[in-house]
């Protein structure tokens, strides 16, 4: 099919005809989630509409009929709204302050923001718990200090939701917001400033107007998200906190009810669906592509301005927020007592120990570095190849493949693992995890498409050209001139293809068994039932793994941006 | 001060106006002082130890290359940079503290800086706001303004529908609708074309001349400053070079540095000192008197100038400039290669000890 493409002068008759190959190309990603996306996720909601065999809609009433079904809607979308703000209020200073400090300053917060945000969910979760315990460090140095009489009740609340589905979500936020911050004319405050604009006015005649693209686009991202959630809200919040998500999983391991569970699931794919919509009316599919990082043009400004100052006291409070559990918990692993203190009284190995000598722990260990390894290897074959023919193809049908090629990545896990699990059950392959590397795979290889999709259209077509004008075939300037320039977004994109497996919980919940269950899905259950301190130290080789992986691959991004 | 007298001047920018001179009206501008002033930024010194003094209602302008210490300089007097230590004072108050909204200076920045989500209506009623007039006033004032400028027709638009002057003109409203005790320009008129610089120059000339205003102006263009100012700082390395007038400093430069900057020069080293010669006082052939000077040198190129021809000649193993008149002479005349003598009279050197 290569040779197709080469002997083809490039007009728009080459062009059209160029096509057929392109899609060959994108046909095997484009068959695979056919076939283990939209195909499961089609039948999963046509069980809402069936009930007693016969087609209604007696599913969909019942949920509008039933007050805790009421309820938990009601609750989602209002924990749902409440994230969002609270992340665009919490975002604008730490953006801020990533956009006007020194170069490596910068680069710490960035760590600082991304961290979190690969961390596995469970990771995130066991820290907070850690922490905000009854017991934990936060309450006793608040009761010792005496800003509190008594401990205080942050967890299995809506302060608990609040604190843990901001902290993760954050991210989707400050990114776009940083770019905004970095693309602004700083002179424009200076101009405001010499017109007579104090902070205020700064902030709302200049600031405001000119982030709120990013702001939006960052609020439409996490409330997509956070509609979904499941882990957190399940682990961190009360009975009154219970979301749609959890409901889901519910009525399905609970109750065996598909067909209420499917007419849930299709009230959050609707509102997921619609989010992404107004995303792309508002903004176009592209910036997720695109992902921009602003063009850094402005420089840091020498004097801050009163609100600056208070900004940046905001900022540096939101960073240690992003970063706080992490650093708590690391110490909090090498105690030796039964129970997780902070600081330990007495450093030692003993929850290491447990971890690396359980068989239990071990098992899913190897477990999920195997399922990983699959799902990377699947992930980036499938994401690069339907890069490369959309990338090829022209502009019509791309935006629809675009879209479907993306959407795994916001459509809830727990819709994704749910259909998988209806479809797969029955044939026997949650046992030997076929299901849980196709459920990843799923997730993960949209990752990898947008990373490639990005680099090739950074990639100078003239190149491509000038190689094949030269003499080379297609295959040979693809090896010797493509690649090369692809090579740094494809290992990017292997490595989230690969860390969104390792840190999968939702979709282990489902499709492994107690044979093969993953290293995050042991957690849960050492989280959920009775708290087992090896899950703080597998958090840490879970967090050490993810530092290493993140490391690396900034330096890899380095060296890029160095050639 | 009247809305309408402040912007009698600026008429429709894109050709050259008619100019009258209004009567100099009591100056609105107030005196500024800036004294030793310093500031560093890490290792670098970007000024050391300044002090600059402008009268009320001076055009001074700042001239330097990148990297002399004038953006700071203006930075610091504007507030946008706090002096490591110094002072700056406004009409005799210390403002080295105050905050930029409260100094009452207007500022036209080098790209402008209209804010991009504003119309030009409320680019301009911007400092109103902010100083809460209230809504008739603003709208009076800012309408008056933008008919002045001739931006009348235009005030609906955002700033990326106007072309360059266009841009300029709001943005010079936009610093001088509220009375400003100052008016700081960080090099406005960079990024306009030839011919439209001049129009804008010559309309500035006039503004600051009718309304008295203290303007303190930076470019690194040694003819815009000669065209613009009173008085020109030369800057280098974070020090003043020299101040005074444009011609005191081109016809008496303290030092070969100013005699270099501003205008042409050739420097001739000399057992002692360095003589410097301005190429319009090197005389050619015949024009060379009796008491003057006169050496032989090698015709290298010739360019016709309009006003003048001017030679480059090789001399001594230097190259001299020398500006020949164009009456009886044909490019025949300077053919490259040809030998021609050239002096200047004793009294036209200018002579600087060495450094």
């Amino acid at each position: 099919m290569a040779h197709l493409v080469l002997d083809l002068p490039p007009s728009s008759l080459a062009a059209r005809r160029r096509s057929s190959p392109a899609l060959l190309a994108a046909l095997p990603l484009l068959v695979f989630l056919l076939c283990f996306f939209v195909g499961p996720i089609a039948g999963l909601l046509k069980e809402g509409f069936v009930s007693d065999g016969a087609l209604s809609l007696a599913n969909y009433r019942h949920l509008i009929d039933t007050p805790i079904y009421r309820i938990v809607l009601g609750n989602t979308f209002t924990i749902a709204f409440f994230v969002t703000l609270s992340c665009i209020v919490m975002s604008y200073p730490l953006a801020y302050l990533m956009a006007t400090v020194s170069q490596n300053v910068s680069r710490l917060l960035f760590f600082a923001v991304l961290l979190p945000f690969w961390a596995s969910a469970l990771v995130r979760t066991s820290a907070w718990i850690a922490l905000l315990g009854k017991n934990g460090p936060l309450n006793t140095l608040l009761t010792s200090i005496g800003v509190l009489d008594q401990p205080m009740a942050f967890l299995y609340n809506f302060t608990g939701v609040m604190i843990g589905m901001t902290h993760v979500l954050m991210p989707f936020v400050v990114l776009p917001l940083y770019a905004s911050f970095r693309a602004m004319d700083n002179t424009l405050v200076q101009a405001a400033q010499s017109l007579g604009a104090g902070s205020v006015g700064i902030f709302n005649n200049v600031v405001l107007p000119l982030t709120s693209p990013g702001v939006v686009a960052g609020g439409i991202i996490v409330f997509m998200n956070a509609v979904g959630y499941y882990i957190t809200p399940s682990l961190m919040g009360g009975p009154a906190q219970r979301m749609v998500a959890e409901l889901i999983s519910y009525n399905i391991s609970e109750e065996l009810n598909w067909g209420l569970a499917a007419a849930l699931a299709g009230v959050l794919l609707v509102t997921v669906l619609a989010s992404l919509w107004t995303f792309n009316r508002l903004f176009g599919l592209d910036q997720l592509i695109s992902g921009s990082s602003g063009k850094g043009a402005s420089a840091a400004p020498a004097r801050r301005t009163p609100g600056g100052r208070v900004s940046v006291v905001l900022g540096v409070a939101c960073a240690i927020f992003l970063l706080l559990p992490i650093i708590v918990v690391v110490p909090m692993s090498f105690g030796t007592s039964d129970f997780p203190i902070f600081p330990p009284p007495q450093y030692g190995l003993r929850w290491y120990t447990s971890f690396f000598d359980d068989g239990k722990w071990m098992g899913a260990l190897f477990s999920s570095l195997r399922v990983g390894v699959l799902v990377t290897v699947l992930a980036t074959l499938l994401g690069t190849l339907a890069a490369l023919g959309v990338h090829k193809m022209q502009s019509e049908r791309k935006s629809w493949l675009d879209a479907l090629f993306i959407v795994p990545m916001s459509v809830p896990a727990i819709i994704t693992a749910v259909s998988l699990f209806y479809l797969m059950a029955p044939l026997g392959l949650v046992a030997n995890s076929v299901a849980v590397v196709i459920g990843h795979t799923v997730l993960a290889s949209p990752y990898v498409y947008i990373t490639v999709r990005a680099a090739l259209r950074s990639f100078d077509p003239a190149l491509e050209l000038a190689a094949l004008s030269l003499g080379a075939s297609w295959p040979e300037m693809f090896r010797l001139v493509m690649l090369p320039a692809l090579m740094p977004s494809l290992v990017g994109g292997a490595v989230f293809a690969f860390v969104t497996s390792f840190d999968d919980v939702v979709m282990a919940l489902f499709l492994t068994s107690i044979r093969n269950r993953t290293l995050p899905k042991l957690m849960y259950e050492g989280l959920a039932h009775d708290f087992d301190p090896t899950v703080i130290s597998a958090s840490c080789v879970l967090i050490g793994a993810t530092v290493l992986i993140l490391l690396s691959n900034m330096l890899l991004e380095q060296r890029k941006g160095a050639l | 001060m009247h809305a309408s007298s402040q912007f009698g001047a600026i008429a429709s920018a894109d050709l050259m106006p008619t100019i009258e001179l209004a009567e100099r009206p009591e100056a609105q501008g107030k005196d500024v002082a800036v004294a030793g002033v310093r500031k560093t930024y890490k290792n670098t010194v970007a000024l050391a130890e300044i002090s600059l003094a402008v009268a009320r209602g001076e055009f001074c302008t700042l001239l330097g290359a990148s990297g002399s210490g004038k953006t700071t300089l203006l930075k610091i007097i504007a507030g946008f940079e706090s002096p490591d230590s110094g002072s700056v004072r406004i009409a005799g108050r210390d403002v080295t503290q105050m905050p930029i909204a409260d100094r009452n200076i207007g500022m036209v920045f080098q790209n402008y800086s209209l804010f991009p989500h504003m119309s030009v209506f409320e680019n301009v009623a911007f400092p109103l706001r902010m100083r809460r007039l209230n809504h008739d006033d603003i709208r009076r004032r800012v309408g008056q303004a933008l008919d002045l400028v001739s931006l009348g027709e235009l005030r609906q638009r955002l700033p990326r529908e106007l072309s360059g002057g266009q841009q300029q003109r709001v943005a010079l409203a936009r610093a001088l609708i509220f009375n400003p005790d100052l008016l700081l320009m960080d090099e406005p008129l960079g990024a306009l074309d030839k011919n439209l610089r001049q129009t804008i120059q010559l309309q500035l000339k006039k503004l600051h001349h009718d309304l008295g205003l203290t303007v303190v102006f930076v470019t690194h263009d040694q003819e815009e400053a000669m065209n613009l100012s009173d008085r020109i700082v030369i800057m280098d390395q974070g020090r003043i070079v020299q101040t005074g007038t444009p011609d005191a400093l081109y016809l008496q430069p303290d030092n070969p540095f100013v005699a270099g900057f501003l205008g042409e020069c050739n420097f001739i080293e000399k057992p002692g000192c360095i003589v410097g010669v301005r190429p319009e006082n090197v005389r050619i052939g015949a024009q060379i008197g009796d008491s003057d000077l006169r050496h032989d040198g090698q015709i290298i190129a010739a360019t016709f100038c309009g006003m003048h021809w001017k030679l480059f000649i090789k001399s001594h193993n230097a190259t001299m400039i020398a500006y020949a008149p164009v009456a009886g002479a044909s490019s025949a005349s300077f053919e490259p290669g040809r030998t021609v003598s050239w002096g200047f009279a004793a009294a036209d050197a200018m002579e600087f000890a060495v450094q």
